[in-house]
């Protein structure tokens, strides 16, 4: 730093910002015109009329918490996050854990797919699980055909339909930041557990697991929270009878012009979206493979 | 031991069965859609029993998909553009200048990646109903380039990272005006990050589904609204042609992104 700030002062056609305390902040006037006017007022407009339409209280929360109609709302959104993560660290933590130690050829195989699949149109994947699951689908016929079963099971227009979509998107987010934690842990920690004595079992549930624990806490917490979110899976897959909480804004917003109730809703949904990243962040710190 | 592949023993074989499957599980949807694009089953049947490009051949000669693909690409387009440039500016802004609160300002430059998309749409959908912006060019772009920023921030200032800013002081010394700095010398150093950021953009406003629905209007959908809107009527392969090309579109910008990285 002194050297360049000696270079500087040694030669006279630098100019000089005019105020060291504000240096390179007029860069960011485009952006946060633009964030301030379309994202952090609408926003905050959204979220107060909860308390103001249509009059001025906590009416809208009322409604919200106390019918039961919306408790289902709550359920099935809270139920297919909860299902969908589980679902997600079964399958996701063995292959994690395999790809961190598989043949580096292996390894970057199932990484091309784990992006290809990511990147893969979200519609387009919605599309194909909508055919794959219905009744005269794919899934079905092949499990009929091995006998599995006698009658096509209904696997779309429920939630289980939900949960077979949101478990295909979510994970590439567990599997890839779960693999990053388990490349970083040193395996001569593991062969001295062995040389200790520590049978495989016991190496597994006393050093590789508590090792990986924090990436897959911090994976799965970020699973939950996208899931809760989620609009275009629920609303294509769950069938009109099965909401979740952010179909319930939408359709609030769009077929019923309810405003309020929507701010409340989305209040709700922010509070716990943001509280669970926060949550995350202090106890995981920054995770670059945070995405959307 | 257990992070030795070759002495994993026994344990080796069942953990090597649940990545096969899951690998398969994620393929599956997406070799699914390209062969039902080329199927001649009506009925979406799989595996088909012949092959065709009626399809395809309907798709193309749908006015309103094929305008839809086009509104859907001059979108990302711009979007690119202006992501790129507002996240390079932000993006050293943030690495060299010096104001107070940095902090907070970078927090709020990546909360849009947090929040769930559809509190923004219907938050945007509020705005544009008041100021007329929902079916237009504007309002697309608003809030395609909203949720795109962050992505490009990261990319860039990731990029930055291993910038080394005496460079510019030196380019100064020499007689450079800072705008040739920025042309010259800091964008070149950083141009592939600056690649990365623009195809990370296009792909997000390309690919975009929650905020579209919301600003779209019979008049100008993009194509993930128009596709959004077919596969609530029916099924037909026509939308299983439509996707693939997405699928397509998409897989071309990554082995462009990849080809590049390679190339440096």
């Amino acid at each position: 730093m002194s050297a360049d700030s000696l270079l500087a002062s040694a030669t006279a056609p630098v100019p000089k910002p005019k105020s060291t305390r504000w240096k390179g902040f007029h860069y960011l006037i485009p952006i946060l015109l633009l964030l301030g006017l379309f994202f952090v007022i609408p926003v905050l407009g959204l979220l107060l009329r909860s308390v103001l339409e249509p009059s001025l209280g906590l009416e809208n929360y009322k409604e919200l918490f106390g019918s039961l109609t919306y408790a289902k709302v709550f359920y099935n959104t809270f139920l297919v996050a909860t299902v969908v993560t589980l679902v997600t660290i079964l399958f996701g933590f063995p292959v994690a854990w395999l790809m961190s130690m598989m043949p580096a050829r292996w390894s970057a195989l199932v990484f091309g797919i784990l992006i290809l699949s990511m990147w893969t149109n979200l519609l387009a994947r919605t599309y194909a699980w909508m055919v794959l699951l219905q009744q005269t689908g794919f899934i079905n016929r092949i499990l009929m055909s091995i006998g599995i079963i006698d009658e096509p099971l209904q696997l779309v227009n429920n939630l289980i339909g939900v949960t077979i979509g949101m478990t295909y998107i979510m994970l590439p987010f567990l599997i890839m930041p779960l693999h990053s934690t388990f490349k970083s842990i040193d395996p001569s920690v593991l062969r001295a557990a062995a040389v200790c004595g520590a049978s495989r079992w016991q190496a597994f549930w006393k050093i590789l697991l508590p090792l990986a624990l924090p990436g897959l806490a911090s994976g799965g917490l970020m699973v939950f929270v996208m899931s809760l979110g989620y609009f275009v899976t629920p609303s294509l897959l769950g069938g009109t009878s099965n909401m979740m909480l952010a179909e319930l804004i939408a359709q609030l917003v769009q077929s019923l012009l309810n405003w309020g109730l929507a701010g409340a809703a989305a209040m709700v949904l922010l509070v716990i979206t943001l509280g669970l990243y926060a949550v995350q962040l202090h106890y995981f710190g920054r995770d670059k493979h945070g995405h959307n | 031991m257990l992070l030795d592949y070759d002495r994993l023993g026994l344990l080796k074989w069942p953990l090597v069965v649940i990545c096969v499957l899951v690998s398969l599980f994620l393929l599956l949807p997406i070799v699914f859609i390209a062969a039902l694009s080329f199927g001649d089953s009506q009925w979406l049947q799989f595996p088909p029993p012949g092959w065709t490009l009626r399809w395809y051949d309907e798709l193309f000669h749908d006015s309103g998909w094929v305008e839809a693909f086009l509104t859907s690409t001059k979108i990302a387009l711009i979007v690119t553009v202006l992501s790129v440039v507002l996240g390079l500016m932000a993006s050293l802004a943030l690495h060299k200048g010096k104001f107070p609160g940095k902090k907070l300002l970078q927090a709020l430059f990546l909360t849009p990646m947090v929040l769930p998309v559809v509190v923004l749409a219907v938050a945007l959908y509020a705005l544009f109903l008041k100021f007329n912006l929902t079916g237009s060019m504007l309002g697309y772009v608003i809030g395609h380039l909203i949720i795109a920023l962050p992505f490009s921030i990261i990319t860039i200032s990731n990029s930055l990272e291993t910038f080394e800013f005496a460079l510019e002081d030196a380019a100064m010394i020499c007689g450079a005006t800072p705008l040739q700095v920025k042309l010259k010398v800091t964008i070149p150093a950083i141009k592939l990050g600056i690649f990365a950021a623009a195809i990370f953009s296009f792909l997000i406003s390309w690919d975009e589904v929650v905020l579209s629905i919301f600003m779209a209007t019979p008049g100008m959908q993009t194509l993930p609204v128009r596709i959004w809107g077919a596969m609530r009527q029916d099924l037909s392969p026509v939308i299983a042609a439509a996707s693939t090309l997405l699928i397509g579109f998409t897989i071309i910008l990554m082995l462009l992104a990849k080809m590049v990285r390679k190339g440096k």
